[in-house]
């Protein structure tokens, strides 16, 4: 049986001072470094409270309820909240967004508590991309047709993240099956362009895209401009991927394959019935950090005269109107807060993923 | 096995015929849309400027030539952000492991704060936000009357005659450093004894260009910025988007550094500083000589990887008109001759030629600093 170490001896308030001597004041250089730390923090975090809370303007939603540029204008969020979150979407409209997200939160709710089947967890997703084209594009049954043109803020970030990543994971677990190929041709071709598109950065693969993509397509074929930034981001994050899940696979221990076989399962059956389930758990916090890299990477599509959230807050804030360096960094601290917590989220979401693969 | 090769063929042929789909749609497109094809642009005449230019270059150099300049900037811009982020992200990541509370949780904050929030936007704030509120020309902050700092950029002097020499002491000194290193250690081991080390590369880093200066004389002209009519002349000139790019890249990517040093030192045994210290080696031989060496195992593979991301992160500089590859080549030029093909293909190549270089570099220096087994 363990014990638990005897309770410190002491009030309170001698246990705090021997925290704060242990911790903050054991030596001399220890207290010096504690006063520069000290400094650091008060010298950085007091400018930007001044700037961002107590100096800031915080009540109204018009231009001139900043009459000083000089601080935060939260005024200028309020106001273009609604453009933050919907872009240029009509206002009509805005509650296919919202019962087209929502619907996705209710289908994906289960999965965190069971396990489905793979075929059905891939009738689900397909089913529901096609559902949220058919509601956020429109154009059917009196539903108006909204072009992708429109779509921006918030809504075009979480559709470019959520699209890119249901539709880079079985292609990049196909990349990574390629890549551990029996056959030599198969296995060059992965690995060749695994390697390539992994050495590029996602804004020269963006501009391929919209300026080539175009050249490869027979004359009159026209394909969206949103669709085929996606295609690049999911070339991307597949190839990213493909490497999570060859790591995976690879901490499969090779007797698990050995047995598979022996008992006369094939190939498909192995690898679906044997293998992807063991290496699946092992590749989810890899999964989850290339998520995040992914959702900050959504924001070079404004270089393409796309509009997610930073783009529509870089728009907003060169309305002659609200023009100001006040709403400009005020903008981008709403932004960077935004992107930060989803972040954030999802890397305690992933540490706790490793947590629990850790223990067997 | 004759089933495997039939696969392979088919696959092959597959392959082959989506290729050569798209390739003959392609030629069909640009026959159509009237493109020339072809590398011959790149020996025309640029007719356009370019802001930074570290090799003599004007409008009426060749398009060749707008493309080395650009190059040359990516590659001095990936440098500057590699060595900041590395030095920012050691020092992150060693507050990370202090045990003095507030310098621990502080590099924590630093750390969740700058990797959860996108390098464009962090790019943007110190863009738009931070150097947007520097001073014009006239009210400069100023170092010495040596330096200063403006809306225009960061100047500083710069040898004017002579700077090529002072150039080649200052590579010179540090090839001098690392034979002395080799033959120094290579002396140790024979005899147990030899030269400080450090001491030694170090007076060879600085000892050669001092020298050399020295030697030059009055022919060693410094090149001091003047403030002219419109903004500081002469000496050398850090851009605002130069500035805005390595502190945004350093400070995003050194979040990243600063979690795998943290890591990386995790990693070392316990047991191997407290049989260390039990030798009774000095603190600085327990870090130099056992601690450091066996962190630096863990910390070079997913390092390789940091500096690829950084690498590729250099074409936001496109964001912000930075003149590097990817504005230059598929921003200007591209407009200018309108041969895209050629164009993205070129870029494409940069990138994969480079990320390869910094792999296959930090794949060599991982294998000689590898645990040898005997």
């Amino acid at each position: 049986m363990i014990r638990k170490p005897p309770a410190p001896a002491g009030s309170g308030i001698q246990r705090a001072g021997r925290w704060l001597k242990r911790n903050l004041f054991s030596s001399p250089l220890n207290t010096a470094l504690t006063a520069i730390a000290a400094a650091v923090a008060v010298a950085v975090l007091a400018p930007l409270i001044d700037f961002l809370v107590t100096d800031a303007q915080w009540r109204g939603s018009t231009p001139a309820d900043c009459p000083d540029k000089g601080a935060a204008c939260w005024p200028f969020v309020w106001a273009r909240m609604d453009q933050f979150i919907y872009g240029l979407y009509p206002v009509a409209e805005r509650w296919r967004l919202n019962l087209g997200v929502a619907l996705g939160l209710a289908l994906a709710a289960p999965l965190f508590f069971s396990r489905l089947p793979a075929w059905y967890l891939a009738a689900l997703v397909a089913g529901y991309i096609a559902i949220a084209k058919l509601l956020f594009l429109g154009g059917w049954f009196g539903i108006p047709h909204v072009p992708t043109a429109q779509w921006g803020g918030f809504f075009l970030t979480i559709v470019a993240a959520v699209f890119v990543l249901l539709t880079s994971l079985p292609v990049g677990l196909m990349l990574a099956l390629g890549r551990r190929s029996a056959s030599p041709l198969i296995r060059a071709l992965s690995a060749t362009w695994i390697e390539w598109w992994r050495s590029v950065p996602a804004l020269v693969v963006l501009f391929v895209a919209i300026v080539m993509f175009p050249l490869f397509m027979p004359a009159g074929w026209e394909v969206d401009k949103l669709l085929r930034a996606l295609v690049a981001l999911t070339v991307l994050m597949s190839s990213y991927l493909a490497e999570v899940f060859r790591g995976a696979l690879q901490a499969v221990p090779a007797g698990q394959y050995e047995a598979a076989r022996a008992l006369g399962l094939n190939y498909w059956q192995t690898t679906f019935r044997v293998v992807l389930p063991q290496a699946v758990p092992v590749a989810l916090p890899q999964i989850t950090s290339n998520f995040i890299g992914l959702f900050k990477e959504t924001t070079v599509l404004l270089i393409i005269g796309l509009f997610d959230l930073l783009g529509m807050v870089q728009t907003a804030a060169s309305d002659p109107a609200w023009l100001g360096p006040g709403t400009l960094s005020t903008g981008y601290f709403f932004a960077a807060l935004f992107f930060w917590t989803f972040c954030f989220g999802f890397s305690r979401y992933s540490a706790y993923l490793e947590r629990r693969v850790a223990v067997p | 096995m004759r089933r495997d090769w039939i696969y392979q063929l088919l696959i092959l042929a597959a392959l082959g015929g989506l290729v050569w789909l798209i390739v003959v749609t392609t030629q069909g497109n640009l026959e159509r849309l009237g493109v020339d094809s072809g590398i011959d642009f790149l020996f025309r005449r640029a007719g356009f400027e370019i802001s930074q230019k570290l090799i003599p270059y004007s409008a009426h150099s060749s398009i060749a030539m707008a493309f080395l300049v650009a190059l040359l900037n990516t590659l001095v811009l990936a440098l500057a952000a590699i060595v900041c982020a590395t030095a920012l992200g050691i020092g992150i990541g060693a507050a990370r492991l202090s045990s003095n509370w507030l310098v621990a949780r502080l590099g924590t904050v630093y750390v969740e704060t700058f990797r959860n929030v996108p390098a464009l936007l962090q790019i943007f704030f110190w863009y738009f936000v931070v150097l947007s509120t520097l001073p014009e020309s006239g009210h400069s902050y100023r170092w010495f009357g040596l330096a200063f700092l403006n809306n225009r950029g960061l100047f500083f002097p710069a040898p004017d005659a002579g700077g090529a020499w002072l150039a080649l002491s200052i590579a010179g000194g540090i090839v001098a450093a690392f034979a002395l290193r080799r033959v120094i250690l290579r002396s140790r081991e024979r005899t147990g004894r030899g030269w400080p080390l450090l001491p030694t590369m170090l007076g060879a880093v600085v000892g050669i260009p001092a020298l050399t200066a020295l030697a030059l004389g009055d022919s060693l002209v410094w090149e001091i910025p003047r403030l002219g009519r419109f903004s500081y002349e002469g000496g050398f000139v850090l851009m605002p988007e130069f500035l805005a790019l390595v502190v945004g890249l350093s400070v995003y990517h050194g979040s990243y550094i600063a979690e795998i040093v943290r890591s990386g030192f995790k990693a070392v045994a316990p047991g191997q500083r407290e049989a260390a210290q039990a030798l009774g080696l000095s603190a600085g031989v327990v870090f130099r000589q056992v601690l450091f060496p066996q962190a630096l195992r863990s910390i070079v593979p997913p390092l390789t990887t940091v500096y690829m991301n950084l690498f590729k992160g250099t074409s936001l500089a496109a964001a912000i008109a930075y003149p590097e590859v990817v504005s230059v080549l598929v921003g200007t030029v591209n407009n200018l001759v309108g041969q895209p093909v050629v164009i993205m293909a070129l870029t494409l190549l940069v990138y994969v030629a480079f990320s390869l270089a910094i792999a296959a570099f930090m794949n060599w220096y991982n294998r000689r600093i590898a645990l040898t087994e005997r």
